[in-house]
């Protein structure tokens, strides 16, 4: 089981991964090899090695925390399944989508869903709230180490402060995506993959 | 009320127009023709003066000339002294159109300005003069780069790269295929017999169409400028007439040359695609080399910041004329150099000179555009033309239709590529936004063949007319009709700008992921090159290893702090660097210097001075409303007074830490006062109630912003954070109550400053 599925997709995995997902046959079978080719151990799932080992994820200052989007709470081997659910919100959103979708839960690609994965990247432990000292340790990340705590702080305080609207000093989801409300979503968090 | 209104605007206007002829008059007779005949009849005046004066002396001593008073000397000065008047007529101009708002509403400045150069060449022609007509050298080196350099110096460089390949197919194939279209159905039009045009040749018309289907970022800036569309087709349209230089230059001169060889081999429209690629990129590169030489020297400009500005116009004219010598195209090679000029320039100079290079190119650009369109009606009046009704009209309808069809061919092709499809709208406003302008009436201007030329100037000012005057004073209702997105007024946010580098960040290790080398993997790579190479050696000092989030946010603060001081009130003033600095004292007993945010030494400097430099001035101006007056007057302007006390609070509060100043008591903008008071009562009070009030109202906005849980006032917070919207109606009645809680609570005066901030 374990050696045949690494290197065969079967074609009813292929339509539940379209159907769930939204990606078109073509662009999972090339993801697919993409997958395969970064399974070094071949067994059919990846680890936080094989990730790792992609050389600019490393020179990433979010690297560490991208990988971890990509495994389920708790786990550490992701199937093509998982891997395919997380690329999925990355997928463009296209227009005549919404009449197609009939399930009752939103795609994953649509801008809720994308922002809420962005949203869990800064919100490691999960209650739905931004704190400051999440948003010291991202801004540590992007910004390097030249820069002072104190500097760093206020450009943290001053953040929070303008996007908090119910004064708990912290940025809730609803205000994240108030605060990016102008900017647009569909178009920065979609990478346009080629037939 | 109205009535009076509208006819002072008509009496005004009355007086425009009035002081319009005068001034036709005066640069009537000032110009050189009037000169020489003035001259000669007063120089006789003088004469006579000169021979009187002869008589009497003559008797007396030997001839010696009276040492004349007052002389007239016109021809010294005639030729600036006319520039200067065309000048200042087109400036009165654009002043007079803003005294009648309801005519600049409907019709866009262009056409105005293009009426009243047709009237001004009206009246020159009945006065029997030349007027001065849109010379082509005049036009390209001194009225077209300002208005290039300032498109391209504040260019937003996010969304022209993102839509880049559409700019590009847009500019490139678009015009080609407008060029052919046209070219080749004229020349079908020309065979008709009864246009009697048959003597133009296929060579020519492809002459005519290059000229004619560039669009023009002139016209267009004049006119998109005006009605504040989406971002993103002010763009795509915007790009687009910038980027079709090079297709044009090409084909101008390729057609020009050809025209009088008379055919055109295989192996000549090869080079002509060769030198396409040539002139593009090789002017992209002169625009290179010379932004980086710019970026170089303002690296060393700090002892002379005077001429700092000059380094930036100076460069990009030289990219521009070096680019022209080799008949490369020198609007991309300006374009690229202001955009390459602009991050490490700017890092570089002072405040000031940035503020001075961006409204000198705002006012060169306005002068500039206003001067061509006005020379531009000066020069359909002068003539000459040659009216054939066929070929006019059909040039019309043809460019209206290859524009069309351009449009749409190409965004179906597009849209394949693109993530966020162009739709009926967009495409309807980017086929409707393609105006042509002054360039091809230049371009058009330096033809050769009299005979051709007289008939394509007339049909190319027609078109010209027709674009400007009904797609421009129409396209405004019609991006109402069609309820198209307008631009989106948004301040800068700290919040944005962190998002979005953090979403770059991701979408960056998400396509490395995917083994997709996309736009992302691309920009990141840009980046680190320039971060690593290319900052470290064209950015002075320690800026060039700051990333850009915290020069970001230091840009933000530093604009905050001067609109603080200069507007001495309404401006929000975080207190966050306060609060950052208060936090610090609680955690450790700092040392002096470890409370002060470390910020770069010039950066202090420069807060310093401009926080000192001002606060005499807002001692003087500060208006008083004591504490007890706020409660007998609540409503008189107390928003205004409301916002006023607490960024004054704030200010008092950065200043002490940043300043270190310990007399920060006696610069203190003074208190409150019973404001019918006169003022010198000012100061006396301020001694004595100050300290008290401001360490009671400096604490609060600390306490609140730091600590959420802060148990005084749990529910201040948000009301602190809505300060400064000026809509905030609920404010009032709150921060009534305040100053009285806070006397109650903090009755201690300054000294115990230290104490409650560590209470707090």
């Amino acid at each position: 089981m374990g050696s045949r599925a690494s290197t065969l997709l079967r074609e009813e995995e292929i339509e539940e991964i379209k159907k769930e997902t939204g990606f078109s046959h073509s662009q999972i079978t090339r993801l697919y090899s993409r997958f395969t080719s970064l399974d070094k151990g071949e067994n059919g799932t990846l680890s936080r090695e094989d990730f790792q080992r992609i050389p600019e994820l490393a020179i990433n200052p979010l690297g560490d925390r991208i990988i971890n989007a990509f495994f389920p709470d708790g786990e550490d081997q992701v199937n093509f399944r998982g891997f395919m659910r997380t690329l999925a919100h990355f997928r463009p959103v296209e227009d005549n989508e919404k009449n197609k979708n009939l399930s009752n839960t939103e795609p994953l690609n649509s801008r809720t869903n994308k922002l809420h994965f962005a949203f869990q990247l800064y919100d490691l432990d999960r209650d739905d709230k931004i704190s400051r000292d999440e948003l010291l340790q991202v801004l540590r990340m992007m910004v390097g180490v030249n820069i002072s705590d104190e500097q760093l702080g206020s450009i943290a305080d001053r953040t929070i402060q303008e996007a908090d609207t119910n004064g708990d000093g912290c940025i809730s989801f609803t205000e994240f995506i108030k605060v990016l409300e102008k900017v647009d979503v569909e178009q920065k968090m979609s990478i346009r993959f080629l037939h | 009320m109205a009535g009076l209104g509208s006819e002072c605007s008509r009496r005004l206007a009355g007086c425009v127009s009035l002081l319009l002829l005068v001034f036709v008059a005066v640069i009537v007779s000032a110009s050189p023709d009037a000169a020489t005949g003035a001259n000669e009849t007063l120089r006789h005046p003088s004469g006579h003066s000169l021979d009187d004066s002869h008589d009497h002396p003559r008797n007396s001593s030997e001839h010696r000339k009276a040492f004349p008073v007052l002389a007239f000397n016109y021809e010294h000065v005639s030729k600036p002294f006319v520039i200067s008047l065309w000048i200042l007529l087109a400036l009165l101009m654009k002043l007079g159109f803003h005294i009648i708002p309801r005519v600049s509403h409907i019709v866009p400045e262009s056409c105005l300005l293009i009426f009243v150069g047709l009237l001004v060449g009206g009246v020159i022609k009945a006065m029997d003069q030349t007027p001065p007509v849109l010379d082509t050298k005049l036009f390209f080196l001194y009225l077209l780069p300002p208005i290039i350099l300032d498109a391209g110096y504040f260019l937003p460089i996010r969304p022209f790269t993102e839509n880049m390949g559409t700019i590009l197919v847009f500019a490139v194939v678009g015009t080609l295929w407008n060029a052919f279209f046209i070219g080749g159905m004229m020349f079908a039009v020309c065979q008709i017999e009864a246009a009697r045009v048959g003597h133009v040749d296929l060579l020519s018309c492809l002459l005519f169409g290059s000229i004619i289907s560039a669009v023009d970022p002139v016209a267009v800036l004049a006119v998109f400028e005006e009605i504040h569309i989406n971002e993103l087709l002010h763009i795509l349209v915007f790009g687009e007439s910038l980027l079709n230089d090079a297709v044009t230059v090409v084909l101008y001169h390729l057609f020009e040359e050809f025209a009088h060889e008379g055919t055109v081999t295989v192996g000549d429209a090869l080079l002509g695609v060769v030198s396409f690629f040539v002139v593009s990129v090789g002017g992209v590169m002169v625009g290179v080399i010379y932004g980086v030489l710019g970026a170089f020297t303002s690296r060393f400009t700090s002892h002379s910041r005077v001429i700092e500005p000059l380094f930036v116009f100076l460069y990009s004219y030289m990219a521009y004329l070096s680019a022209e010598v080799f008949h490369l195209s020198g609007i991309m090679s300006l374009i690229a150099c202001g955009v390459i000029m602009r991050p490490y320039v700017e890092a570089n100079i002072s405040h000031k000179s940035y503020t001075t290079i961006k409204y000198f190119l705002k006012m060169w650009s306005s002068v500039s555009e206003t001067l061509i369109f006005i020379f531009l009606g000066v020069s359909t009046v002068e003539g000459p033309h040659n009216w054939n009704w066929i070929f006019v009209i059909f040039t019309l309808i043809l460019c209206l239709l290859s524009r069309v069809l351009g449009v749409v061919g190409l965004t179906f092709i597009i849209n394949k590529f693109r993530i966020i499809k162009l739709t009926k709208k967009d495409q309807f406003i980017v086929a409707y936004g393609g105006l042509r302008g002054a360039i091809a009436f230049s371009l058009g201007f330096l033809l050769t063949d009299t005979e051709k030329k007289d008939m394509f100037l007339t049909a190319i000012i027609t078109v010209i007319f027709f674009t400007v005057f009904v797609q421009g004073m129409t396209i405004r209702p019609l991006v109402e009709l069609l309820a198209v997105k307008k631009k989106k007024e948004s301040k800068a946010s700290i919040n944005e700008e962190i998002h979005t580098q953090f979403l770059d960040h991701l979408l960056t290790g998400i396509e490395d992921i995917c083994g997709h080398y996309g736009h992302h993997h691309w920009k990141d790579k840009l980046n680190r090159f320039n971060r690593t190479y290319v900052k470290k050696w064209l950015i002075a000092g320690d800026r060039s290893s700051e990333p850009q989030l915290i020069s970001f946010y230091n840009k933000m603060e530093m604009k905050e702090a001067m609109m603080l001081v200069e507007s001495g009130s309404a401006a929000k003033l975080p207190s966050l660097a306060s609060a950052a600095s208060l936090q610090n004292a609680q955690q450790r007993a700092p040392p002096k210097q470890r409370a002060i945010p470390s910020i770069s030494k010039t950066r202090e400097q420069e807060i310093r001075k401009i926080l000192r430099a001002n606060l005499q001035k807002t001692r003087q101006r500060l208006r008083s409303y004591s504490r007890h007056d706020l409660f007998s007057d609540p409503f008189e302007d107390s928003m205004s007074e409301i916002r006023f006390r607490k960024q004054r609070v704030q200010m008092e509060r950065r200043m002490s830490h940043y300043l270190t100043v310990p007399a920060n008591r006696q610069e203190t903008p003074s208190a409150r006062k019973v404001w019918f008071e006169p003022e010198h009562k000012v100061y006396t009070y301020d001694e004595s109630e100050s300290p008290r009030d401001g360490a009671a109202l400096e604490t609060l906005p600390d306490t609140v912003s730091l600590l959420s849980e802060s148990p005084q006032r749990p529910g201040q917070s948000s009301r602190l954070r809505k300060r400064g919207d000026a809509e905030q109606s609920a404010n009032a009645p709150d921060s009534q109550e305040e100053p009285q809680k806070l006397s109650r609570c903090f009755s201690d005066p300054g000294p115990k400053e230290e104490e409650e901030e560590g209470e707090g």
